[in-house]
């Protein structure tokens, strides 16, 4: 299904809420590469937001920007309202189908990017074995593509969803280069994003995970 | 017939023709032991799908004919008016993918079957919940339309089955474990045994030995009144397989003498996978061997001592690298030992760490040190947070759930089956024993007793055990070296020279 008409756009101050929405407590660095935009400017969002009370900055080792209770509010309601403005929840419903169908199989793939099988023993790849994480990488790329496939209406009807594809692809394109904490384990590796962009669908759609 | 076996003890197709699943039937049927009687389309139908891209000549008029020999074995007839034979449709291949492909149940039961059905067994919801389990598999596995003919049922569940070999999910699998995507799979149809008819009905899982501890006793679980996966997907209550010697004392003697015939048959211990239908027992899958850590290593020593296989088979039974798996040390569950709830110890061994409600929220806070996943239940959906956790523990499920075999395999410890656990996600806490406890505590789990409890407490000594003693004393033998190494290096050593011989 092809919508016609222009893409919606997402206001900034919604971007940043909502980016903090589906990342929970998080650094400035990544709500602004969240939501694409450039760190003084998320942060000047993040500092309206807080005035309104819709956000609030903990301190400490594991503290960040997070949403308030009246934040989460205003995002369910923000969200839904721009979903009937944009007309949009048909494509958005229907991309969330095609995400589950896919997501047991990313979540295989992250598991045996993980764990390994050896002498009836499952423990954690080492990443000794190049062939094996070539294959683990070949089928995600493989994934990729048809989640691209999959999320290509939801991405033309609404702006903010092309950033996922932005940021999964480059997740994708650091690990095949090496750097093997973007399948599974860094904050902005392939599947966090993933994680994201579920509970991105599922707060879009107002379903309780 | 060419493309269609049935399952009985004269067959002689090896399990790459019949699956891993069938193939294990077929034993059960040469060892007398009582399986639903059924057929089994082999794999040679998937490769020829596989090659042509649809189903080969000739399998339709054997699936008739198939079919009218299960209806003449049953007194049953498909899509009957009176007395209705009702089908599962399994997948199989040679080698074995959990999870990975389809499976109906239920399949032959039309509107008017379900009458048949309700009027045959006198309950009108039993026969409603069957079709309407049968409508449910059909819609989450094909979006074509459900026939109401019952061969029509049959033909699409085959269909479906055989289809889901080349979803881009098992796909992956296969090169995930290098299964080569040729191998294909069979499709095994059997007359539905009902563990959700009445209350003298049921399903389980028994093992002939303790799969966490090894102990020679028989072990699992059952679930009264439940049919097919509720016990594996440990989404329900489920019972100690002990049990059933005093709700169904002929189920629970009947098991005992499959377990004890298969062990004998195997040489090694097995679990066997059984429904019980208005008190009479059917099994419908057999699996050997698959044990891990402080089980593997006693099970390997005590089969050698029964006389079941010998030494030498004992000391290759087990692989070094499950040696440097063992866990041995316990909670020392002293007076200051802080017990929040106890379930069912499912993967031995102590992890300590902090506490997680959801397997994402594992998966981040894992990165700052060890974690104890806490859920309800876990799906595959969990995988990465059970991959990131030091620990697991369940509210549902017993030793067979996803999240036991899961820790199991990883040898991870696990509790599960926690009664009165609440896990609440969305508030970020669990609740045991009236007591709140957030995400980010400390807490300590103990995967053999199944105690969970508060902070770091003391550990108890690890204890020696006797039987990897044992098992090693052996192992210095065939080598003839006693010199000081690993656990692991004296099995190899072993290993190496029985290899060699």
């Amino acid at each position: 299904m092809t919508r016609p008409g222009p893409a919606h756009a997402t206001g900034s101050d919604l971007l940043v809420l909502h980016a903090l929405r589906c990342m929970g407590f998080t650094s400035l660095a990544r709500v602004a590469e969240a939501a694409g935009l450039p760190e003084p400017e998320a942060e000047s969002e993040l500092i309206d937001l807080a005035v309104a009370g819709l956000v609030t900055k903990v301190a400490g080792e594991f503290g960040g920007w997070g949403l308030t209770e009246a934040g989460r509010a205003a995002d369910a309601r923000r969200i839904a309202d721009e979903l009937d403005a944009a007309g949009t929840r048909t494509v958005v419903a229907a991309a969330f189908e095609a995400f589950l169908v896919l997501n047991p199989e990313l979540l295989d793939l992250c598991g045996a990017w993980q764990l390994r099988s050896a002498g009836g023993v499952v423990t954690a790849n080492d990443h000794t074995d190049s062939a094996y994480d070539a294959r683990v990488l070949d089928r995600l790329a493989d994934l990729d593509r048809r989640a691209e496939a999959a999320l290509a209406d939801l991405s033309a009807a609404m702006l903010r969803f092309r950033r996922y594809r932005v940021r999964l692809g480059g997740a994708l394109a650091r690990a095949r280069s090496g750097e093997l904490d973007f399948v599974a384990d860094s904050t902005a590796s392939y599947h966090a994003v993933w994680f994201q962009l579920h509970e991105d669908l599922l707060a879009t759609l107002g379903i309780p995970r | 017939m060419s493309w269609i076996h049935p399952l009985a003890a004269e067959v002689r197709e090896p399990v790459g023709v019949l699956g891993g699943k069938a193939h294990g039937l077929v034993v059960l049927r040469r060892l007398g032991l009582p399986v639903p009687p059924g057929f089994v389309i082999g794999t040679g139908a998937c490769h020829a799908v596989l090659r042509d891209g649809r189903l080969p000549h000739g399998l339709d008029g054997e699936l008739a004919a198939a079919v009218a020999g299960l209806e003449a074995a049953t007194g049953r007839r498909l899509g009957g008016t009176e007395r209705p034979l009702v089908v599962s449709v399994r997948s199989g291949g040679a080698v074995s993918m959990p999870g990975m492909m389809t499976t109906i149940l239920n399949v032959g039961i039309t509107a008017e079957a379900a009458d048949a059905l309700a009027a045959e067994t006198g309950d009108r919801r039993f026969a409603l919940d069957a079709r309407q389990r049968l409508l449910s598999s059909f819609a989450a596995a094909t979006a074509a339309p459900v026939p109401d003919d019952a061969l029509g049922q049959l033909r699409l569940a085959v269909g479906t089955v055989l289809a889901s070999w080349g979803s881009p999910r098992a796909t992956t699998y296969r090169e995930l474990h290098a299964i080569p995507h040729d191998l294909g799979t069979a499709v095994t149809v059997q007359a539905m045994a009902f563990g959700n008819r009445d209350q003298r009905s049921g399903t389980g899982v028994a093992f002939s030995r303790n799969p966490n501890t090894g102990e020679p006793v028989p072990f699992g679980e059952v679930l009264f009144g439940c049919q097919g996966d509720d016990v594996v997907s440990g989404r329900s209550r489920t019972r100690p397989l002990h049990d059933l010697a005093g709700r169904g004392p002929a189920v629970w003697a009947g098991l005992l003498e499959a377990l004890r015939r298969v062990e004998a048959r195997y040489r090694d211990a097995c679990s066997l996978e059984f429904t019980f239908e208005a008190g009479e027992l059917w099994l419908l899958q057999v699996r050997s061997g698959g044990l891990a850590g402080t089980a593997a290593v006693r099970v390997a020593a005590d089969l050698a001592d029964e006389g079941l296989i010998g030494r030498h088979q004992a000391l290759l039974r087990v692989a070094p690298e499950q040696l440097r798996q063992l866990h041995i040390l316990h909670i020392a569950e002293t007076a200051e030992a802080d017990v929040l709830a106890r379930g069912l110890g499912a993967s031995p061994g102590v992890a300590s760490g902090r506490l997680a409600a959801t397997a994402d929220r594992a998966a981040r806070l894992a990165a700052d040190g060890p974690v104890i996943l806490v859920r309800p239940e876990t799906s595959p959906m969990d995988l990465h947070g059970l991959a990131a956790a030091a620990g697991v523990v369940t509210a549902r499920g017993g030793p067979a759930s996803h999240a036991a075999v899961v820790a199991r395999a990883m040898g991870k410890p696990a509790v599960v089956g926690v009664a009165g656990l609440t896990v609440d996600a969305a508030g970020a806490a669990i609740r045991a024993g009236g007591r709140t406890v957030p995400e980010g505590a400390r807490i300590t789990i103990d995967g053999s007793t199944g105690a969970v409890v508060a902070g770091s407490p003391r550990l108890a000594p690890a204890a020696a055990d006797p039987h990897l003693g044992r098992l090693l004393e052996w192992a210095d033998e065939v080598s003839g070296d006693t010199s000081e190494r690993s656990e692991a290096e004296r099995l190899g050593a072993a290993q190496a020279e029985l290899r060699r011989r």
